[in-house]
């Protein structure tokens, strides 16, 4: 809260000292897709850049392809031009080392929780024993200590995103890809993943791109705020967000001044006409 | 950390539960509906056999023609008593059983597999749907004389009752798998068979036995059919001597034996359901 000011400059630190290859640079990327013979763009013209141990979050308008976005970066969907390079090199197919969330939690509901959070490990051929021990340890980790061998339908929608969250950060990737992974949860739930989220993500020193259109959440956990404009996407506008690097209380963050000055401006930056 | 706080929060108020005597009410109130919807049902199995009892009981012409429960229950005891009872159930219980395995496997495997490849899948649609449409009672006469008049003939006709619907239902379970899901699969590094094996295989299971229910009943057909065609022994064998005969009452008999052959069956495969799906319990 009132430590806000004084941590400014560790803020500003971080971001110059960060020398090696940033994890994730996205360069003049272009994608539009084919709709009844049509082409329609969906992404214009985007850059950007995620440092090491960088949060960064991409708001941008209802529909301005945010999520299409997320899946051009995980190799999902190939760009019609521009480059996508993860630590300095350019990759066809899956990134590795990378985390993703959704925010559907999509967890196997044959799975238990531990069977869920295991899905990874167990894919890349981890011992089954390690992949367990690591899992339980994630688990306890998040707060689900005791709910190991709960089937996902007998937890509730917070406990859930949860086990996605253990499931994305146990193998312990690099750079997270979140996209509005609290946006189907309550208040309270979210502020609550949304604080320890960032805990673990900053204490790991690992970088985080969080695709939302939470402008809150975007300021709250974010080093950096990118925001979108409509279709075809670009980039509009980047806010530094000087706040300090360790928010872990979301409600006190919420009540500074600072805090509502960067709100108000990215709103007026989407440029929300009411139809 | 807060996340303590959190799942403290939602024990508290989700699975702490109500208090003991509240559950124990529900618990009774749900017996309660439950026996109410048994009653009714035998009431009505009761009125309706007392019905026809009643009607045939002083009418020699109507009895003949429509038999009475008490001369169906009368063969039931005979058909036990003298064993041909059990050696039907038991030849017209394996054929069944033989052909519902054999066809659910085949039908099943095919369906599955068809998700690896989205060609050979369109390849073979119209070909599914052309043998889907083919009433499988036609095609006995042909299984007799390619397969004898034996158990494997009976077997076979069972087997092709049952082949389409399985393979239709599991390959309609594998397409309906959410393609988020198999995104995240892919993320996470998994190879397509791992995608097939992790994910498609255990997604499709609740298709996969909606579709063991239903087939229950259609290799039973397949056998009881294959039965009438030509035989010397099984359910449907007893049906047709009976009716030829004109012995009503002993038609209904084997009906009887049939129906509780059916409710077994199934009975049985929903036992099996519940105990490969147990987070479908919850």
């Amino acid at each position: 809260m009132t430590g806000a000011r004084v941590h400014e400059s560790v803020d500003s630190d971080m971001v110059i000292g960060s020398a090696s290859t940033p994890p994730l640079v996205v360069e003049h990327v272009a994608k539009s897709y084919e709709v009844n013979g049509r082409i329609s763009p969906v992404i214009g013209d985007l850059s950007l850049t995620l440092r090491e141990g960088e949060i960064v979050s991409i708001v941008g308008p209802s529909g301005c392809g945010k999520t299409t976005l997320l899946n051009t970066l995980c190799g999902l969907l190939t760009p019609d031009s521009g480059r996508i390079r993860w630590h300095g090199r350019e990759v066809s197919g899956q990134p590795q080392n990378v985390g993703y969330m959704l925010q559907k939690d999509l967890l196997l509901p044959w799975r238990t929780a531990l069977g869920n959070t295991m899905l990874g490990l167990e894919i890349r051929g981890v011992a089954p024993s390690e992949a367990q021990d690591r899992s339980h340890a994630m688990l306890d980790q998040l707060g689900l200590h005791g709910f190991a061998d709960h089937y996902p339908s007998t937890l509730s929608g917070g406990m859930r995103q949860r086990v996605a969250l253990a499931r994305t950060l146990v193998h312990e990737p690099e750079v997270l890809l979140l996209d509005e992974p609290f946006a189907a949860l309550d208040f309270q739930s979210k502020l609550l993943i949304e604080s320890d989220t960032a805990a673990l993500v900053r204490k790991s020193r690992r970088s985080m791109l969080l695709i939302t259109h939470d402008i809150e959440e975007a300021v709250s956990l974010a080093d950096r705020v990118i925001v979108l404009s409509k279709r075809p996407t670009r980039v509009k506008a980047v806010y530094d967000i000087a706040l300090g690097a360790e928010r872990t209380d979301m409600i006190g963050l919420r009540q500074s001044p600072e805090f509502s000055q960067y709100v108000r401006r990215i709103w007026a930056d989407l440029d929300v006409v009411l139809q | 950390m807060t996340a303590e706080a959190d799942t403290g929060m939602v024990r508290s108020t989700d699975s702490s539960g109500p208090l003991p005597a509240t559950v124990a009410k529900r618990r009774w109130k749900k017996l309660r509906s439950t026996a109410i919807v048994l009653a009714t049902q035998v009431a009505i199995l009761v009125a309706f056999l007392g019905f026809w009892d009643y009607m045939t009981s002083n009418d020699r012409a109507a009895a003949f023609m429509f038999g009475s429960p008490t001369a169906i229950a009368g063969f039931l005891v005979q058909m036990a008593r003298d064993g041909s009872l059990w050696r039907d159930l038991y030849v017209t219980g394996s054929e069944t059983l033989l052909g519902f395995f054999a066809g659910n496997l085949v039908g099943t495997v095919i369906g599955l597999s068809l998700w690896y490849s989205r060609f050979v899948s369109r390849v073979v649609e119209p070909f599914v749907i052309a043998l889907g449409s083919i009433p499988i009672i036609a095609l006995a006469p042909i299984i007799i004389i390619w397969f004898g008049t034996g158990l494997i003939s009976k077997v076979a006709m069972s087997t092709l009752s049952v082949v389409i619907v399985a393979l239709v239902t599991s390959y309609k379970g594998a397409l309906g798998v959410d393609p988020d899901q198999i995104n995240l699969m892919r993320t996470l590094g998994a190879s397509k068979f791992q995608i097939f094996r992790k994910l498609v295989v255990p997604a499709s299971l609740t298709d996969i036995f909606a579709g063991l229910k239903l087939t229950v009943g259609f290799a039973l057909i397949g056998a009881i059919v294959g039965e009438f065609m030509s035989s010397s022994e099984g359910l449907g064998h007893a049906i047709f001597k009976a009716g030829s005969l004109y012995i009503i009452p002993k038609v209904f008999a084997a009906l009887v034996a049939t129906i509780a052959l059916a409710l077994v069956l199934t009975f049985i495969v929903g036992k099996i359901e519940r105990l490969l799906m147990p987070w479908r319990r919850l």
